[in-house]
């Protein structure tokens, strides 16, 4: 599969094969009415396989980085302006997630009380497994 | 020099928030406070606590307010949620910001877990919790605190049992996690299926504390200087004929005292059921009642550090 080069725009690099969908996700409705080229699961020296996304005429924002930290840590994401990469980021995970990660535990005040914005401690485990603790109910999921 | 402890304007949420000198601060200020006598009247007057509590609670909510008539301030508030604003969809939020413009301090009890420290972001006064759902409890693990200091004088070198539900009982937790502070030796004694959760088990572990896991006391009774009962509850077994059966193994009577040290200290957070027999109440061992009063000492001590009164 031909990945098209684009002019203005981004480009999202070394995902996990097989990922590059659930990132798609992740993009609020006007960032999907643009062009977007995906191919899954192609050839990589560095991964093997990896998945590609490009999106033309799109800003990345803060909220999405984190969301996209958050499914895929190993990812690079380029800015390309008049056909140049004018700046390459690695999303990288804070110590602290505000209302981004809803919590589960159905006991929780965050769940109930919904104006409160979620508060997580996140850590990325050595298995891979991302350990995220609500502040408020402090219990601990793994995903 | 002497170390300044401002809890002004404090809220108390956690435990975990309060440093080892600050607690031992508040122990002697809940000394210091029972030392004034009658004088103690005048160190609230003329200020408010409100008493919020969204679920039933007859210790916790008395010993609050007993706690603050004693300081000579007044109280208002709510017993159950059905008569609040909350039944018609009143927010935590709205609710904190409303009673902070009546009251000088908020004592709550909401069954969500991490309400209290929600409630704390919409108050500018001192927000204390008085349990949030199963999660913590902070006033009854300082009470529990202060207890051990005025009944053994010291934590240090103490060998602590407890004994019971020591799965889903929130106040072991909190207490256990304290105490892995001091110099303290803990044993736990539960029923298969209800010991202490891994979590806790990990936290004691990183902190280096000295403790072990089994399902009888026999080896040890002897042994301990406290032991700190909790109440096995019906509703966690699957059969009736299980619960009898961890429920009359687990019960602490006069004849399994004579096995313990003479002057073993028996502790409970209360309700109890039938894992203390009353004819220990009699005896100078029986500390659960005083542990309730000094519950409420406490909770005099917190009230006037985090209104800055003391």
């Amino acid at each position: 599969m031909r990945i098209e080069r684009i002019n203005n725009g981004i480009v999202i690099d070394h995902i996990a094969a097989g990922k590059g969908i659930e990132i798609l996700k992740l993009f609020p409705t006007e960032i999907l009415r643009t062009k977007i080229d995906y191919a899954s699961y192609i050839d990589s020296p560095r991964m093997g396989m990896k998945d590609i996304i490009k999106i033309e005429n799109v800003d990345v924002n803060h909220e999405w980085l984190m969301k996209v930290a958050l499914l895929a840590p190993d990812l690079t994401i380029s800015v390309i302006r008049d056909a140049k990469v004018v700046e390459k980021i690695n999303p990288t995970l804070p110590e602290l997630i505000e209302g981004i990660i809803k919590c589960r535990n159905p006991k929780c005040v965050t769940v109930r009380e919904t104006y409160l914005p979620s508060l997580f401690r996140v850590a990325r485990m050595e298995n891979g497994k991302l350990k995220q603790q609500c502040q408020f109910c402090e219990h601990i999921f793994y995903s | 020099m002497t170390e300044s402890f401002d809890f002004k304007g404090r809220h108390i949420i956690d435990t975990e928030d309060l440093s080892t000198a600050e607690i031992l601060h508040l122990v002697k200020t809940a000394d210091d406070i029972q030392a004034m006598g009658d004088k103690a009247l005048e160190i609230a007057k003329g200020k408010i606590l409100a008493t919020l509590f969204w679920e039933p609670s007859t210790r916790t909510r008395l010993s609050f307010e007993a706690a603050m008539f004693k300081l000579g301030g007044n109280v208002l508030g709510f017993s159950e949620a059905s008569t609040t604003s909350s039944a018609k969809g009143e927010t935590l939020a709205d609710t904190i910001k409303t009673v902070a413009l009546y009251a000088d301090i908020i004592a709550m009890r909401n069954p969500l877990e991490g309400s209290a420290m929600a409630a704390a972001r919409y108050s500018d006064r001192p927000i204390i919790n008085g349990g949030d759902g199963a999660h913590l409890h902070p006033t009854q693990t300082l009470g529990d605190i202060y207890t051990l200091y005025k009944e053994r004088g010291t934590l240090d070198g103490l060998k602590i049992g407890f004994l019971g539900d020591l799965l889903f009982g929130r106040t072991i937790h909190t207490l256990v996690r304290l105490l892995s502070r001091f110099d303290v030796e803990m044993h736990f004694f539960s029923p298969e299926g209800l010991n202490i959760p891994e979590y806790v088990r990990s936290s004691l572990q990183a902190k280096g504390a000295v403790f072990s896991e089994s399902e009888d006391m026999n080896g040890q009774l002897a042994e301990l200087d406290v032991l700190y009962v909790t109440r096995i509850q019906k509703e966690r077994f699957f059969s009736e004929e299980e619960y009898l059966r961890k429920k009359n193994s687990y019960r602490v009577d006069r004849e399994l005292l004579e096995k313990a040290k003479s002057d073993i200290l028996i502790l409970h957070p209360l309700p109890r059921n039938e894992e203390i027999s009353q004819d220990v109440d009699d005896l100078p061992n029986a500390g659960y009642f005083r542990q309730a009063a000094y519950g409420m000492e406490m909770r005099m001590a917190l009230i006037s550090k985090c209104l800055g009164l003391m």
